[in-house]
């Protein structure tokens, strides 16, 4: 099973979810299926999950989508707890496991050694965690975690292979612009207030 | 000020600012700041296992329109550091970050961590103030806030014992 077939799934319910990317591969392959600026690359390894829940619950009407990897989620095993604290509604987790650290060199991660995300999900509190099996099954468990009402975290067992993509077009202050401007125009609210006084005070 | 009456001006200071997500993880001096901002039903309060995920769960309300504030103790802030480097000073992005300041002048405990604080603050080049006057509270809240925002760089404000009430204050020995 590779990432790029799953994402395809994923890419045909998402809707105008927003979705948080972890460092890495699986970025880009995202913005090929999904390209918009309701995509926000992560540059800091671990800290996806963190984001995602922060912008689950700041905007709880919208959902939010994780694409984590196992080494990304290993550094921040944390957040497993806190997501199971804060129960919010609107998160859907996905995990892509290959087992290495893909970005960083194609080290093995914990995962390779036995480690299981799912079981250390659950084991946070997040009841609804489970381990898509196939690329079907991964549809199925998009799909239902995109019309539920609860937390969900998704763990799905990939390969290395990496989709035939193209380079992030935008840097790291361009995605935070245009990340914010389609939220509040998709979302009908204000963010960027004008910061400029009447006269130079 | 007793402690309590501490963090209900401090809680008051930053709703006035317009602060409605705060991250924390806890220090006993921070405890009854911690508390007021449980009680508060106009925050949202997310305690965190370690201090960089609320730098991550601060971030990512951020972009879909929280003003937020992250407390912890400056051992936190060093726990921090990759993601306020690589999140927050890379992609722009402001926070109002509220240090307790452990190994303060005149502490026993922590004084490596006290030391190290202030030069890490200026080596990551973000601004911060260190506080002791509870009554200055308010009005350096929201003048932190408006230097993040502006900025959009984090902004240190660094809670000392006798600012949250837990030692007198200077004025009053």
């Amino acid at each position: 099973m590779q990432r790029f077939d799953c994402l395809k799934k994923l890419a045909q319910v998402a809707g105008d979810s927003l979705v948080v990317s972890s460092a890495g591969a699986v970025t880009l392959e995202w913005n090929a299926l999904r390209p918009g600026d309701g995509n926000f690359r992560v540059r800091t390894l671990g800290l996806c999950s963190s984001i995602a829940l922060g912008m689950a619950l700041g905007l709880p009407e919208r959902k939010v989508i994780a694409l984590d990897g196992d080494g990304s989620l290993l550094m921040n095993l944390s957040s497993l707890p806190t997501i199971a604290r804060m129960k919010p509604m609107n998160l859907v987790h996905i995990v892509f496991d290959n087992e290495v650290y893909e970005a960083s060199g194609s080290k093995k991660t914990a995962t390779g050694a036995g480690a299981d995300l799912v079981g250390l999900a659950r084991a946070a509190g997040i009841d609804n965690a489970r381990w898509a099996e196939s690329v079907d099954g991964f549809a199925q468990a998009v799909e239902k975690a995109m019309i539920g009402d609860a937390v969900s975290f998704i763990g799905v067992k990939v390969g290395t292979e990496r989709g035939p993509v193209s380079p992030y077009p935008i840097d790291e202050v361009e995605n935070k612009y245009r990340f914010i401007r389609y939220v509040e125009k998709s979302a009908n609210i204000e963010i960027l207030k004008s910061n400029l006084p009447a006269s130079y005070d | 000020m007793n402690s309590t009456e501490a963090a209900q001006a401090i809680l008051k200071a930053l709703r006035g600012a317009g602060i409605n997500l705060v991250a924390t993880l806890p220090d006993i001096n921070l405890s009854e700041l911690l508390r007021a901002v449980e009680e508060s039903r106009e925050l949202i309060h997310v305690p965190v296992c370690r201090e960089e995920e609320g730098i991550g769960v601060c971030a990512g309300a951020y972009l879909v329109g929280k003003k937020c504030a992250a407390i912890m103790q400056n051992g936190g802030f060093f726990n921090s550091n990759n993601a306020i480097v690589s999140t927050l000073l890379q992609y722009q992005i402001p926070l109002l970050l509220l240090i307790y300041y452990a190994g303060d002048i005149g502490d026993r405990t922590f004084s490596t961590t006290g030391s190290l604080t202030e030069p890490v603050l200026q080596a990551l080049g973000i601004r911060y103030y260190v506080m002791r006057e509870t009554e200055d509270a308010p009005e350096l809240i929201r003048r932190a806030q408006i230097l993040t925002e502006d900025s959009k760089r984090p902004v240190a404000l660094l809670l000392t014992k006798e600012l949250l009430g837990r030692r007198p204050a200077l004025k009053a020995l």
